[in-house]
């Protein structure tokens, strides 16, 4: 298997003796059919130590090691090495604080999908001994696509809106919300509404699209947004109707 | 041993030019503004046609005018790149389920510019052009 020696500079910063970030540069003789994430491996092993960065399963399930390469919010296992030039430019992800190199703090993503009540909220509740709740395969594909979310965080570090105000809910955790709400089990949309529905939810979201796209599982944040808004618009106009709640 | 989180902070007035997906969004939202001002135009003429003959004269040739004729080919680009962008993306507000499967995004897109084009037709027609 061929080889490729590629310089990987890595935006790096430790706590205990830096005052701020910078990159530092590393030649790594990649194989071929190398991820960057295994670039970083060969450096942790190989060349350095010190360096930090999160990683578990590589194979896209995890969602552990999401990074920036080339400017653009990856998994560091889908990012391929032969799809790049022979320097590679390695961040932490955008938008969040950096705890240690490639390691960023991520409390407020997971404060925030704890509050969008991300769990089936039934309409009864059954006991095992009651069975399953049943679901027909239509129902099932109306909201599979946004189970499909791996809580990567790459959407976020995509969102301008989430840089400029982060007290935006965001694309994960709203998409998670979306999927509860079309679950034909679920009845918890009321309960979701006060975070999904609020300036901070839903109505922060400008549709810049970006979290769709950089999303390595295609589950479409934006789309389930802009969907979520178009019920919740419903849901507003319908209130003053008769027999309406306003 | 103490934590000392390093935030990175995004610039409030030039984040939109660090990738080429925000400039489109950008040049997206911009569109609008030509279009928000031939809104204003049209409805200026509204109010020019109710002060009698000569004043829509007056709105009438200001359009013509080489200035005029600049502007609305212009606003006509930008609708354009606005149209396109927001259709393109409709699919994904616009989910239609049959049975196991959704219709397909570009048969939603293409029905929009479908639509479009009979709308402009139809007024083509009443203003009649065509
Ligand atoms: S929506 Fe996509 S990009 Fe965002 S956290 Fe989930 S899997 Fe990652």
């Amino acid at each position: 298997m061929s080889t490729r020696t590629i310089t990987i500079e890595v935006l790096r910063y430790r706590p205990e003796q830096d005052q701020e970030p910078f990159f530092q540069s590393y030649t790594v003789p990649c194989d071929e059919d190398w991820v960057v994430l295994d670039a970083l491996n060969y450096i942790k092993d190989e060349l350095d130590r010190t360096l930090s960065y999160r990683w578990s399963c590589h194979m896209f399930v995890c969602g552990s090691c999401g990074i920036v390469v080339d400017g653009e919010p990856k998994l560091g296992c889908k990012a391929f090495v032969k799809d790049y030039g022979d320097k590679i430019r390695v961040e932490p992800l955008g938008n969040f604080p950096i705890e240690r190199d490639l390691v960023v703090v991520i409390d407020d993503f997971i404060e925030k999908l704890e509050s969008v009540n991300p769990y089936l909220i039934p309409k009864e509740e059954k006991s095992i001994d009651d069975g399953e709740y049943l679901q027909t395969p239509a129902q099932l594909k109306a909201f599979k696509q946004y189970s499909m979310c791996i809580n990567c965080l790459l959407c976020y570090s995509a969102c301008p809106q989430y840089g400029l105000d982060p007290s935006f809910v965001g694309p994960a955790a709203l998409a998670l919300a979306h999927r509860y709400n079309m679950d034909s089990r679920d009845v918890g949309r009321k309960a979701r509404e006060d975070v999904v529905a609020s300036h901070e939810g839903i109505w922060e979201c400008s549709f810049v699209g970006a979290c769709s796209q950089v999303c390595p599982k295609d589950v479409d944040p934006a789309g389930a947004i802009q969907q979520t808004k178009i019920t919740s618009a419903i849901d507003y106009v319908t209130s003053f109707l008769p027999g309406g709640n306003r | 041993m103490s934590r000392k989180p390093y935030v990175r902070q995004m610039s409030k007035t030039s984040w939109f030019l660090t990738h080429s997906r925000y400039k489109h969004y950008i040049l997206h939202e911009v569109t609008c503004i030509f279009i928000a001002i031939y809104a204003v135009i049209l409805i200026f003429g509204l109010f020019r046609l109710g002060q009698g003959p000569e004043a829509w004269q007056g709105w009438l040739d200001g359009l013509r005018s080489p200035l005029g004729v600049i502007f609305q080919i212009l606003a006509f680009g930008f609708a354009m790149i606005h149209t396109w962008s927001w259709f393109k993306v409709v699919p994904q507000a616009m989910r239609i389920q049959r049975g196991e499967s959704f219709v397909p995004g570009n048969l939603i897109i293409g029905a929009h510019y479908g639509v479009l084009a009979i709308i402009s037709l139809f007024v083509l027609i009443l203003a009649g052009v065509a």
